[in-house]
């Protein structure tokens, strides 16, 4: 779960409020206005089906990403390989974790 | 590109355009799918001072292969745009610039075709805007009475030709005009005619936290891929190679 914090309006203060973004993966998860708490989740039905989505998109696209990452700076790409490889599992995890314990 | 925000700042200052959305940061959405037009040459994006080094470093992740030119915004759109032009004036001045399209970063749905079309009806009438119906509004006189007229909501990206646009911003700095938008700036100095384009619904701003979950799907809908699509290389090379006969 990542976490990130905006200037967004929110409806219910009708003004430019900071707000926190909980991400699950790549996903926005749910808002929250840090004024007046106004909360925004997306449900669980809409969650998953939208994760599983984006993860094939993110998979798909991997390869990719990852050529133009060993172009762009061969060195560090290589040297930093094993260990993004190595930190996926626990990534993948964190991020279903954070999916099933809202369900 | 417009990513300098309206000055408006809160709590801990983040400027949305540098939200993540679907893997990206909001602001090179809309890059990535305008560089997928042939002929695009020159991307100027206009950040908020304190942005630079976060959208410097994004650009290079997101972005290797974009040349894009990244200066300070000012207090204003107006002033934002008026730099933008500045970075610009020697590329249209050497006439390698015809159209000067400005987009708003928070509009990262603004695919190319959308972009092209803007472009092409620029250089055909002298400047264009996306714009889309708004059926369930209507306008009244001061008294209340209805007026019968298209109410339609404005949308960017809008392009104009690039001697004209500079032009006007040049005597606007020089009277020291404030526009509040692009056309503004344009109707007052000029007397080029701007063209309304039918607009894309699905090119939503980023402005309340619900347009950031719906900006999501849209994208997923579209299956991440707002680009030119080959049909739209082709009819723009087609566009092109007519205007050279």
């Amino acid at each position: 779960m990542t976490i990130e914090h905006a200037d967004l309006e929110c409806e219910r203060c009708e003004l430019v409020t900071e707000h926190e973004l909980h991400y699950a993966g790549r996903l926005l998860e749910s808002t929250r206005c840090t004024r007046c708490g106004h909360h925004l989740t997306m449900t669980q039905r809409a969650l998953v089906p939208a994760y599983l989505h984006d993860l094939e998109q993110r998979v798909a696209s991997k390869p990719q990403r990852l050529y133009h990452r060993a172009l762009r700076d061969p060195r560090t790409f290589w040297t930093t390989l094993p260990g993004a490889v190595l930190r996926q599992p626990a990534k993948f995890a964190r991020e279903f974790w954070s999916l099933v314990r809202r369900g | 590109m417009l990513a300098a925000g309206e000055g408006r700042r809160v709590g801990h200052d983040t400027n949305k355009v540098l939200l993540p959305l679907a893997g990206r940061r909001v602001f090179t959405w809309a890059v990535r799918w305008a560089t997928t037009l042939p002929h695009v040459s020159h991307v100027v994006l206009v950040v908020r001072d304190g942005d630079q080094e976060t959208v410097r470093s994004t650009l290079a992740r997101e972005l290797p292969d974009t040349e894009v030119v990244v200066v300070t915004g000012g207090s204003s759109r107006h002033e934002s745009e008026w730099k933008a032009l500045c970075a610009l004036r020697p590329a249209i001045e050497a006439g390698e610039t015809d159209v000067v399209v400005i987009h708003d970063a928070a509009r990262p749905l603004a695919s190319a075709a959308l972009f092209r079309d803007i472009i092409l009806a620029a250089e055909e009438y002298g400047g264009s805007l996306p714009v889309i119906d708004q059926p369930a509004l209507t306008a009244l006189h001061d008294g209340g009475d209805r007026v019968d007229t298209r109410t339609v909501a404005v949308q960017t990206p809008q392009a104009f030709r690039a001697g004209p646009l500079l032009d006007a911003y040049t005597a606007a700095d020089a009277e020291g005009f404030v526009g509040t938008d692009t056309a503004s700036c344009v109707e007052r100095y000029t007397d080029v005619p701007v063209h309304c384009v039918t607009g894309d619904a699905r090119n939503i701003k980023i402005t309340f936290p619900e347009d950031l979950f719906l900006a999501e799907r849209l994208l997923a809908k579209a299956d991440y891929d707002l680009s030119a699509a080959p049909h739209v290389r082709a009819a723009w090379r087609r566009h092109k190679a007519g205007d050279a006969r």
